[in-house]
């Protein structure tokens, strides 16, 4: 009687995982996702390179010592760890070999002479290694004459140091970790919005979306479209986060890497949020209008909102305590970016971070329940620019 | 039985459907003609849940359309609509599967449809890249690639070559012979003549006409009668009972004859003029049932006045 059905009753997370599908595999190949790919990843490993230049700068002092170093080779790596420098100890057989390393620059300085009446002989003036080795000669003399006298070099009073403001070396490491996410938070997000933006106008201009709403409903479109833009940009930071880490671990550059990993996570973990609500935002603009031409005056907004968010996450790395980081680390929309570089920089209660993600899901139930409705009342409406209120109407119907 | 009864839709004050009703049985082809605005793509768009009848339902096999049901009919909107970046094939395969195929069914299906609509080598393009005649086979292709159980097709012809017309037709018919219900809009009535075993005619809101072209033919309204009588008297006709003259020039008459009139009455009162060289009904074409019912009623009344003053 009729022709012979292959087709078989498609749930909604199938219907959900179709379009997902179809937009990853469409974007994957897209010029500006591959390209925007390739930068990133390169910006991250510039940010290596830097950090590893930066650190190469301090290069170790090596210091030639006649004889066996004993003593006086220990005292100077003491103190160039006191002073915050490398040093490498070198040993020469006769004070001439010393001499002649100084002069051919093998070595930066050579201490000769007896420990009596040391010297130390450099090419050049340099008050650090000076320091370093006055230091080294000072403590071994003064050990040499506390055993003398009989004195327990141990009986001395040691100092304790406590710090008042943490470990602020680490602090610092961590809020560099925290700005660099979250330029690239930033971005991801201006980004992957976008495509679901221009995604949403494509289907209104090209009129596929009358086809497409033949077969499903619209928030499973709109579902389908933000999760699967959503996993790749997860899939994208990952990839970064992933190159961050991993350099930063090879490379040395931190101290700290648990509390490196500590940071990032919590950076996926705000983007997961933040893009929820900025995708749903953007599409919902986007579904009022027709063109891309049309699409910059809808999306700025909540486009303004994703930049006000960034530059206040920017000066909460310098001052993560004051007021206005506080304040704007709660506000939906400003908390995704804020609150990571709060995070990182401070003492951030549990609670804190409880109550800015609540919030969070509050307005981004609330897009998706009202921005729905939007998307479905408008996106039949072709032509010009859909008000919200009609939208509004439409999709109520 | 593809069952459209009793739709009603306004939008606001423009009430543009009034009870719009007509069935297309399996294997039939129903050509939905009507001036524009009268309502024929509002009317498919209730069918597949992109617009919402404030009254009346579109029933299949004697169940209201649901979302499952739909997914087993193919469509194919008056704005067409495609992913333009998208390639042919792949495009192909996702709407088979948006239509609930399996990923190996929907790209066998993609791949037979694309090559039977002439399209095998451009499977590889993205559909931009394709003229604007391939881009309308693309589209047909993306409404038969499941293999839907029913046809809902808003003006599939518009924009075609008659070389792309004849391939559609032929692409329609074949469906209906596997017991396809088709219903498509069109202006082309010629092509509607040709291709439809029945026709629908919409004219503000209401379908003014429906039945097979042969019924429709039959209606008296639509039939005249052409009489040629060379040495007649102007105005021969006029007092034959029961006869209105619809036009006359130099002997050729055309008449349209009131219900239960006898042609032969006016055959004999033409042979009383003389020679008569041609007494015949014409068929009337569904160009001119269109005009007739379509006609604003206000108009046609004038019209009407004109001619018999």
């Amino acid at each position: 009687m009729s022709a012979p059905s292959s087709t078989s009753p498609l749930s909604s997370g199938q219907l959900v995982r179709l379009v997902a599908g179809r937009e990853i595999s469409s974007r994957i190949r897209d010029k500006t996702f591959i390209a925007s790919s390739v930068l990133m990843i390169v910006l991250i490993l510039g940010v290596l390179v830097f950090q590893v230049v930066v650190n190469s700068g301090e290069d170790t002092s090596r210091i030639g010592v006649v004889g066996d170093p004993g003593q006086v080779g220990t005292a100077l790596e003491a103190q160039g760890e006191a002073l915050d420098v490398d040093v490498e100890v070198v040993r020469f057989d006769t004070e001439d070999a010393a001499r002649t390393a100084v002069e051919d620059e093998e070595v930066d300085g050579a201490l000769v002479g007896s420990s009596g009446d040391p010297e130390l002989v450099v090419a050049d003036p340099d008050t650090t290694l000076e320091a370093v080795v006055s230091g080294a000669v000072g403590s071994v003399a003064l050990g040499d004459a506390l055993a003398q006298a009989g004195v327990d070099p141990s009986d001395l009073p040691q100092l304790t140091v406590t710090a008042l403001d943490g470990d602020s070396a680490a602090d610092t490491q961590r809020t560099v970790v925290a700005v660099v996410g979250v330029v690239v938070l930033y971005s991801l997000l201006i980004l992957f919005a976008q495509f679901v933006a221009q995604g949403v106008v494509e289907e209104k201009s090209s009129r596929v979306v009358e086809l497409l709403l033949a077969t499903m409903k619209p928030w499973q479109l709109l579902a389908g479209k933000i999760l699967g833009l959503g996993v790749l940009g997860l899939g994208q930071i990952a990839v970064i986060a992933a190159i961050g880490i991993g350099g930063a671990l090879a490379f040395d550059v931190v101290d700290l890497p648990g509390e490196l990993i500590g940071t990032v996570l919590w950076l996926l973990f705000w983007f997961v949020l933040g893009y929820a609500l900025f995708a749903s935002l953007f599409a919902v603009a986007a579904s009022l209008v027709s063109r891309q031409e049309d699409l910059g005056s809808v999306l700025t907004p909540a486009s303004l909102v994703l930049v006000a968010g960034f530059i206040v996450a920017v000066q909460a790395a310098s001052d993560p305590d004051g007021t206005l980081a506080i304040v704007t680390s709660y506000v939906p929309g400003l908390s995704p970016m804020v609150m990571p570089v709060r995070q990182a920089a401070g003492d951030v209660a549990l609670w804190e971070v409880g109550v800015a993600v609540a919030l969070m899901l509050v307005a981004i139930a609330l897009v998706v329940r009202l921005g729905g409705r939007v998307y479905s009342g408008a996106l039949l409406r072709t032509g010009g620019k859909t008000k919200l209120r009609e939208a509004l109407k439409a999709g109520e119907a | 039985m593809l069952e459209f009864d009793g739709l009603h839709k306004s939008y606001g004050d423009n009430r543009v459907l009034e009870g719009v009703g007509f069935t297309v049985a399996p294997g039939s082809m129903f050509g939905f003609c009507g001036s524009n605005g009268a309502g024929k793509t509002t009317t498919m768009r209730i069918a597949m849940g992109l617009a919402r009848a404030d009254a009346g339902e579109v029933r299949w096999r004697g169940r209201p359309l649901d979302e499952e049901a739909r997914r087993r009919i193919g469509y194919m909107p008056e704005e067409r609509g495609l992913y333009p970046k998208m390639r042919v094939g792949e495009q192909l395969t996702y709407f088979a599967r948006l239509h609930g195929m399996d990923a190996a069914a929907a790209a066998r299906a993609a791949e037979e449809w694309s090559g039977r609509l002439g399209l095998a080598e451009r499977r590889g393009d993205p559909v931009e890249k394709l003229s604007l005649g391939n881009q309308q086979r693309v589209q047909l292709a993306a409404a038969l690639v499941s293999r839907p159980e029913v046809l809902i097709l808003d003006e599939p012809f518009s924009g075609l070559d008659p070389v792309g017309v004849d391939a559609l037709a032929e692409a329609l018919l074949e469906q209906c012979r596997a017991g396809v219900p088709v219903v498509f809009s069109s202006h082309q009535l010629d092509l509607v003549e040709r291709l439809c075993d029945s026709v629908g005619i919409l004219a503000r809101g209401r379908m003014v006409a429906t039945g097979t072209v042969e019924e429709l033919r039959r209606r008296e309204s639509g039939r005249v009668l052409r009489v040629v009588v060379p040495d007649a008297a102007p105005g021969w006709a006029a007092a034959v009972p029961g006869v209105r003259v619809v036009s006359e020039r130099a002997g050729d008459t055309l008449l349209e004859l009131a219900g239960g009139t006898d042609d032969q009455q006016v055959l004999a009162a033409a042979l009383r003029t003389g020679r008569v060289t041609h007494f015949a009904w014409r068929e009337a074409t569904l160009v001119e049932l269109f005009r007739e019912v379509v006609a604003d009623p206000v108009q046609q009344a004038a019209v009407r006045e004109e001619v018999a003053a």
